[in-house]
């Protein structure tokens, strides 16, 4: 279990996370979603002990990092996978890890085998293509067998064969009970490989929750075609909400559910022909969330002219 | 749970991080080359011309000092081998990856100076003792030679490994402040070889007390058997230049403990 609790971390005059609270439960896959530079890495450094937090604090089944007695058998994670000393052989990079540790020599090549990389174990890691150095990192992250386990933007420089394979190992981690917390800026990646959602942007905390609850929460449409739009429009829009006139008499329909839709045109003797509800898509549903928050907005090139 | 995360263990780790990059193994290479094969040219060269020099500086010759010129050289070589121990571990990010594993910043930094004062002890010690037995042996017959069985001259070349093995101390110390090779190279550069320079520039008197306090004329002081004029004792020399050291290793050290990584 990871908990973040106030935390807050400044750069300078820059706020980087934002007074944010959150927990990370075990035997669950954890996303932790939001745009770049929207304060992720900077919370898992804190959570690490790698970066001290300003204010408030990040535990790990209730301790600070520099508390663990035996770190990488209690946390294991990936923050930047080229982050190796080039001129090392992986198994090298991972012997040393793990000595410190007192993790045995025979631990570090089942990791290698697991990760698909002993054929290259004795390269220097500057050669390594993304997709490689990704999977030496998550060895590393593995050496100890850890509970708890945490993955900056995994997924980066990994081939479709290897981000499906990613998600599937990230389900068996929460499958045996391990927390699992895994951080993206794409929310298509985490609606298929994520159970529990955080978002964030701007270093605030913005919601959290199952990826149904996530959609559900946003503003769905509803897609109408019937026989007398005209009459169905103006009832509708009765009960407060917005229509659009499409071709071929239909209506798209916003700020009511299907069943409301149907029971209206039921009360007005309309009939209907096709009755859809349509989910707004998770990319929306994010967009949604964090366009107050997004570091970077798309300035308007008109605004510029002006 | 009993902590897995030992002193013992940091060092192991260490020494492997030492010995499995390119950089460190060249670094004892080029040790080796300057401080063996310059000490084998400048003997040569004395050998040749002793006959020519005048009676005073006979009286004044060192041999001891004169084969051991070749640190002169290699003290930078021994100093980009420190530098380089801590700073590319931030060049290359990979000192996150090394305080996840020991959260424990000072046992890391511990471990770095044990592995780093053991090996360069070793190639110094055994890169200046080969250098002064060449260089007495090219000596030999033509210009006064020295013996380690002297109390005095065995000192002065133990010493001279000693001065090594704090100049990559400091070049160790440099990099955990500053964190950019480039940068701590510079100023490790500078100490070595730009202070001298200045010093040259100023008046007599002031010369004549302050330029013992360098650390290459410290350096001259441990290597000789015999203080010169205007110059520490070898012993004294060693406390001055290890006092330095240390001075800037726990300035690196607080550094590092109150920093982000």
């Amino acid at each position: 279990m990871i908990t973040i609790d106030h935390l807050t971390k400044r750069y300078g005059d820059t706020v980087a996370v934002d007074d944010l609270s959150f927990e990370v439960k075990p035997g669950v896959v954890t996303g932790f979603l939001g745009p770049n530079g929207s304060g992720k890495s900077t919370t898992m450094r804190v959570i690490l002990g790698l970066d001290h937090p300003s204010q408030g604090r990040a535990t790990i089944n209730g301790k600070r990092y520099a508390e663990l007695k035996s770190p990488l058998h209690e946390v294991g994670a990936l923050l930047d996978a080229k982050a190796v000393h080039p001129g090392r052989s992986a198994r090298n990079h991972l012997l040393a890890l793990a000595v410190s540790n007192q993790i045995p020599a025979s631990r570090v090549d089942e990791v290698l085998e697991f990760t698909g990389i002993s054929s290259v174990a004795h390269k220097r890691v500057g050669g390594f293509s993304l997709g490689m150095s990704q999977r030496l990192g998550i060895a590393g992250a593995l050496l100890g067998d850890p509970g708890v386990l945490l993955f900056d933007e995994p997924v980066n420089g990994l081939d479709p064969e290897g981000i499906r394979w990613i998600r599937e190992f990230f389900r068996s981690l929460a499958g045996e009970g391990r927390t699992v917390f895994v951080s993206s800026h794409l929310m298509s990646e985490m609606a298929v490989s994520a159970d529990q959602i955080i978002v964030i942007g701007r270093g605030h905390f913005i919601t959290q929750g199952s990826v149904d609850d996530l959609t559900k929460t946003a503003q769905g449409s509803v897609f109408v075609r019937c026989a007398d739009p005209a009459r169905l429009h103006k009832a509708l829009s009765e009960q407060r909400a917005v229509v659009a006139e499409g071709a071929d008499a239909t209506l798209t329909v916003n700020g009511l559910t299907s069943d409301d839709v149907g029971r209206i045109a039921a009360a007005i003797d309309v009939i209907l022909f096709e009755l859809t509800p349509q989910r707004a898509s998770l990319e929306e549903v994010f967009m949604d969330l964090t366009a107050d928050s997004l570091e970077y907005g798309h300035g308007s090139l008109d605004a510029n002219r002006a | 749970m009993p902590s897995t995360v030992t002193l013992w263990s940091s060092v192991r780790s260490e020494w492997i991080k030492f010995r499995s990059v390119r950089s460190s193994i060249l670094g004892v290479v080029v040790t080796f080359v300057l401080t063996i094969g310059l000490g084998a040219l400048i003997t040569t060269a004395v050998r040749g011309h002793y006959h020519e020099m005048n009676p005073l500086r006979r009286v004044a010759f060192d041999p001891v000092s004169t084969s051991l010129g070749g640190t002169i050289f290699a003290q930078f070589a021994v100093g980009v081998i420190g530098t380089l121990f801590i700073t590319s571990e931030y060049s290359s990010g990979s000192i996150r990856a090394s305080l996840a594993a020991v959260p424990q910043r000072l046992q890391l930094v511990v471990a770095k100076i044990v592995v780093l004062v053991v090996a360069l002890l070793v190639v110094s010690e055994v890169a200046v003792l080969i250098t002064f037995q060449m260089g007495q042996a090219i000596f030999a017959g033509v210009v006064p030679t020295a013996s380690l069985s002297s109390g005095a001259v065995l000192n002065a070349v133990l010493l001279a490994g000693v001065y090594l093995t704090l100049l990559a101390m400091m070049g160790f110390a440099l990099g955990l402040i500053v964190r950019q090779s480039a940068t701590s190279i510079s100023i490790f550069t500078s100490l070595v070889l730009i202070v001298p320079i200045i010093m040259f520039l100023l008046p007599q008197s002031w010369q004549n007390t302050l330029t013992k306090f360098e650390p290459s004329a410290l350096g001259q002081s441990m290597m000789s058997p015999t203080p010169a004029a205007n110059s520490f004792g070898s012993m004294t020399a060693t406390a001055i230049l290890a006092a330095y050291v240390l001075v800037t290793l726990a300035v690196g050290a607080v550094a590092l403990e109150r920093r982000d990584a």
